[in-house]
């Protein structure tokens, strides 16, 4: 064997290093920036100088029924998308867990939503919930129902951009319950069914507990995602109507990029940044434990 | 498999029928409306039928200059991801070989955190440094969400190759950078593919970053997509045109490779 | 793996540096906006480096892009921009108040009306040139008047009166932008009609009886007769909706007529489509005619010489003519008596603006620095007088409140009690 080089010995540390200091310039540091921001008073359109202000940003942003709204509005759409995307998804996994014709071309065809840029998505939504020439409407008053408002209410905007997210995301849980299901092993099947269980039961008490953990790591993943969520809400009401679809995202990029208040934007962007850490540590205990 | 009986087949192939037709409804929906005028979208009761006009199309790509919006997703989409793999395959292979299981989470948390809480920062500081409107803020930026999912995707894919192939590279002489490149990295093409493609389809979709760095000159497809409501005009057509303009590539990438993308999807890097 | 490495460095500062790559004497950055007039400066432009032996870098972009970029680059001291196209009612007392405009004390005034200059001054010395301007209207189907035997209403009783006539399951009597802060500039007209004002000396005045009497005739004319969803509607709802036939009136600014008179564009003929003075109010006929787009050169600028050069030419004479030949209504008084001119342009637009120019107020929302937040403010109450169809009960309070957060924005800017 060779003498190693300085290069070579030091290898764990060299290779990972520029993908290293590469995030750590990008990430941490507008990080700790947005920190710093979230004491001071910067507000650009007073063009008055940078002022530490301790914690008078969160005193006033923490307090705000504006915030408040959002964050529970964040959270009510984060919990009711994902709930939804992890039922169906696993239903149509479950139903599309077998052999069949076109097969291949179904898995495809789930893929496509995933794929769809958000933005465009949004835009053709927008047209399809239009009350007055969008097809919602259409297929609502032709079925002889009362027409709805859709995302022009203040009631019913959040659960029509639900629809939105889940129409978009609910193949992805499809997709990865799926691979789950392909990866069990056939053994517990076959000894239900030598025991005589029902295809109910087998689904109940051996499939089901089998792609659990499966399925939890897509839900969290898609909750870390959904909290997120910012393409189709701002390109579909911005917030609107109103503020009856303000999430944290929109609200942060309304004080950051509207009113420029950077040191109260910062405060909800660290909050929001929070809330996601919170949940990505809850992905990290989970992955972690069910490696060991 | 148990067998199934005939009626139970009609309802399991029905059910994947209205599966599809669901997913597929917004497509179609998208695709017939970009080839109506604008009288026959805001028709109601919607039109089924109508003669079909190219002028949606002819209006993005002509008047609209998507041509160029078009080049510049795929400029920073392919810098970024470039980028990323120079960044990221020695660290994923790193994380793979030497078990950096705290450096691999280090990483995912770009995946992970709101693009937000950087952007306003990354725009003050851009903006100070005069870098608003050109490509490297937008590459660099870019870079955050390729870059997480070049390094997930791939050091999975180190961890299934077997490590003997370097050590025997290594035992007759060679050093590890040089098995890294001339015996990994020539294995590696299925895994590279596969944060190639997805890595870009998130690069082209994204919105959030493009439309606060990016201008005239640099402006992406979404932003351009988004800004088509001009000012004192709507034109429907023209949106569900560049609508179908922007989705098409991304789709076209999918069905391509779509055995790749599958696989990065439900390996959990999604979503940039 | 290090080449590589090198050469991306090397490759990204190359970028950094075409990117940067302006300077030297006798060239100017200007940011026009993604408007007809902007659009108008852009073929011209090469004219202008011709004549002038300047070279002149634009860029164009979306208006809200456009503030962003002007407030950022300002604010943290790092503009090269020379020139740029700016809404002075959305900025104009910010950028003003920190010092970015440019004064101007050379530029001849004299072709512009008094109302017009007041926000492109401050005190004696003004500090932008408007370029383009917009003052609210009534849009009316004249077919449909005519089948119902009506005539265009000249006050806001007969307007309701009107609205409900003309009201049905398939035609919504009547249609103005209902969605939150984007309805606060049509809201504006209304208010002064009712003899109310949003901001007075300083001080929000929004709360006051008169402007709450305003909001509720507003919350009870679209509640009942506009469209199904109009309190997330803005004009670019709204005009598709009145193209397709669907709304029987609607008020809004004047910039849209070209659009709903174009045949490639709406189901309606032209011969049926109506332009006509906002009807009065029980206090005051007085429709906001506003100076939507101006133009300014940079405090900051190194260039000012050229960059004033650049100004006048925008500004002349000639482009507005060109402009107006080109449906723009610009704001020069001249432009508006030239014979050649008026043959071109709807005489609907020269009477609705005679109109506006004389008993018009030249503010279409609060002019104050933090003017999106107080346009959040003020568009909650729409909002929920509209759901309210105008018998909110809630109201005056709301509007209390609002109030109140809105003298907090002033005071916060040291904009409270100035006139």
């Amino acid at each position: 064997m060779h003498q190693p080089s300085f290069v070579e010995r030091h290898l764990r540390v060299i290779f990972p290093l520029p993908a290293i200091l590469f995030i750590g310039l990008l990430m941490i540091f507008p990080i700790l920036y947005t920190l710093a921001l979230s004491f001071t008073s910067w507000n650009l359109t007073s063009g008055a100088p940078l002022r530490f202000v301790g914690l008078r940003n969160y005193e006033q942003i923490l307090t705000e029924p504006r915030f408040l709204d959002a964050v529970m509005r964040t959270f009510g759409f984060t919990i009711f998308a994902v709930l939804i995307e992890a039922v169906l998804g696993t239903v149509v996994a479950l139903i599309l867990n077998r052999a069949f014709i076109g097969k291949s071309l179904a898995k495809l065809l789930l893929l496509l939503p995933l794929v769809a840029t958000p933005v465009a998505v949004g835009i053709v939504f927008n047209l399809f919930y239009d009350p007055t020439i969008g097809l919602a409407n259409f297929a609502l008053s032709s079925l002889g129902l009362p027409q709805g408002l859709w995302i022009s209410n203040a009631a019913s905007v959040i659960p029509s951009l639900i629809v939105v997210d889940v129409w978009q995301w609910t193949p992805m849980i499809t997709l990865i319950v799926l691979a789950g299901l392909a990866g069990l092993s056939e053994e517990p099947f076959e000894a239900a069914r030598v025991d005589g269980a029902t295809q109910w039961q087998v689904l109940r008490y051996v499939t089901i507990p089998m792609v659990m953990p499966t399925i939890l790591t897509a839900v969290i993943l898609r909750l870390i995602d959904a909290l997120k969520t910012f393409d189709i809400i701002f390109a579909m009401t911005g917030g609107g109507p109103g503020y009856a679809s303000e999430t944290l995202n929109i609200m942060g990029f309304k004080y950051s990029f509207e009113y420029f208040r950077m040191g109260q934007a910062s405060v909800i962007l660290i909050a929001l940044f929070f809330f996601v850490l919170l949940c990505s540590l809850g992905i990290m205990k989970l992955r972690a434990s069910s490696e060991n | 498999m148990i067998k199934k009986s005939i009626p139970q087949e009609i309802l399991f192939y029905l059910a994947v029928v209205f599966i599809s037709l669901v997913v597929l409804f917004p497509f179609l929906w998208m695709l017939s409306s970009s080839f109506k005028t604008q009288t026959d979208i805001i028709a109601w009761p919607p039109k089924l039928i109508f003669s079909p006009t190219l002028h949606n199309y002819e209006k993005v790509f002509g008047e609209q200059d998507f041509l160029k919006y078009f080049i510049n997703s795929t400029v920073v989409g392919g810098l970024a991801v470039g980028l990323s793999l120079v960044l990221g395959l020695p660290a994923a292979y790193s994380i793979s070989r030497f078990t950096q299981r705290k450096l691999a989470l280090f990483i995912l948390l770009a995946r992970l955190m709101p693009g937000i809480s950087f952007l306003m920062p990354w725009y003050i500081i851009f903006s100070r440094l005069g870098l608003m409107d050109t490509y490297v803020a937008l590459v660099l930026s870019h870079m955050l969400i390729a870059l997480p999912i070049v390094v997930w995707i791939m050091s999975s894919y180190f961890n299934s190759i077997p490590v003997e192939l370097e050590e025997s590279a290594m035992v007759d002489g060679a050093t590890r950078q040089y098995a890294f490149w001339a015996i990994i990295l020539p294995m590696s093409g299925p895994g590279i593919i596969t944060s190639v493609t997805l890595s870009f389809i998130f690069s082209w979709n994204n919105f959030m970053f493009s439309q606060v760095l990016s201008m005239e000159k640099t402006r992406t497809l979404p932003i351009a997509v988004y800004n088509f409501v001009s000012y004192a005009e709507v034109d429907w057509g023209g949106v569900m045109a560049a609508a179908v303009a922007i989705m098409a590539p991304a789709i076209l990438l999918t069905m391509i490779f779509q055995k790749f993308v599958v696989k990065g999807l439900t390996m959990g890097a999604v979503k940039g | 793996m290090k080449k590589i490495l090198t050469s991306t460095v090397v490759l990204m500062s190359s970028l950094c540096l075409s990117a940067g790559a302006y300077a030297q004497t006798k060239e100017i950055r200007v940011l026009l906006a993604n408007h007809p007039y902007g659009e108008l400066l852009k073929t011209a432009i090469p004219e202008f480096e011709k004549q002038s032996g300047i070279k002149v870098n634009f860029e164009s972009l979306q208006e809200g892009q456009l503030t962003t970029k002007l407030t950022t680059e300002f604010a943290t001291k790092s503009s090269s921009v020379d020139v740029f196209m700016t809404r002075p009612l959305q900025e104009g007392k910010m950028f003003n108040k920190n010092g970015w405009y440019e004064p101007l004390k050379a530029y001849d005034f004299s072709d512009y009306p008094k109302n017009v200059m007041s926000v492109a001054a401050a005190g004696a010395t003004p500090f932008l040139v408007p370029l383009v301007t917009e003052w609210q209207v009534l849009y009316y189907r004249k077919d449909l008047f005519q089948a119902a035997g009506l005539q265009v209403p000249k006050t806001f009783a007969e307007l309701e009166a009107t609205a409900q006539k003309l009201n049905s399951d398939a035609v919504a009597g009547i249609a103005s932008r209902g969605k939150g802060a984007a309805a606060v500039t049509q809201l504006s007209s209304y208010v002064y009609n009712y003899g109310g004002l949003y901001i007075d000396k300083g001080v929000a005045v929004f709360d006051q009886p008169a402007a709450i009497d305003a909001i509720r005739y507003y919350g009870k004319l679209l509640g009942t007769y506009g469209p199904k969803g109009v309190t997330s509607m803005s004009w670019e709802n709204i005009m598709p909706l009145f193209q397709a036939g669907k709304v029987a009136m609607w008020t809004d600014a004047s910039v849209f007529y070209g659009q709903i008179v174009d045949p490639a564009k709406t189901q309606i003929p032209a011969a049926d489509v109506g332009i006509a003075d906002l009807p009065a109010g029980p206090k005051a006929g007085s429709p906001f005619i506003v100076t939507s787009w101006g133009i300014a050169v940079a405090n900051q600028s190194k260039n000012k010489e050229a960059a004033l050069k650049f100004l006048d030419w925008a500004s002349s004479k000639e482009l507005a003519t060109k402009g107006m030949l080109s449906n723009i209504t610009m704001a020069r008084t001249s432009v508006w008596k030239d014979p050649k001119v008026l043959e071109a342009v709807n005489p609907g637009l020269v009477a609705t603006r005679a109109y506006a120019a004389e008993k018009g107020y030249p503010l279409d929302r609060p002019y104050m620095s933090a003017v999106g937040e107080a346009r959040d403010q003020i568009g909650e109450l729409i909002i929920e007088s509209i759901n309210t169809k105008g018998a909110s009960t809630t109201l005056a309070d709301m509007a209390r409140a609002k109030a109140a957060r809105v003298n907090d924005l002033l005071k916060d800017a040291g904009e409270y009690g100035q006139p």
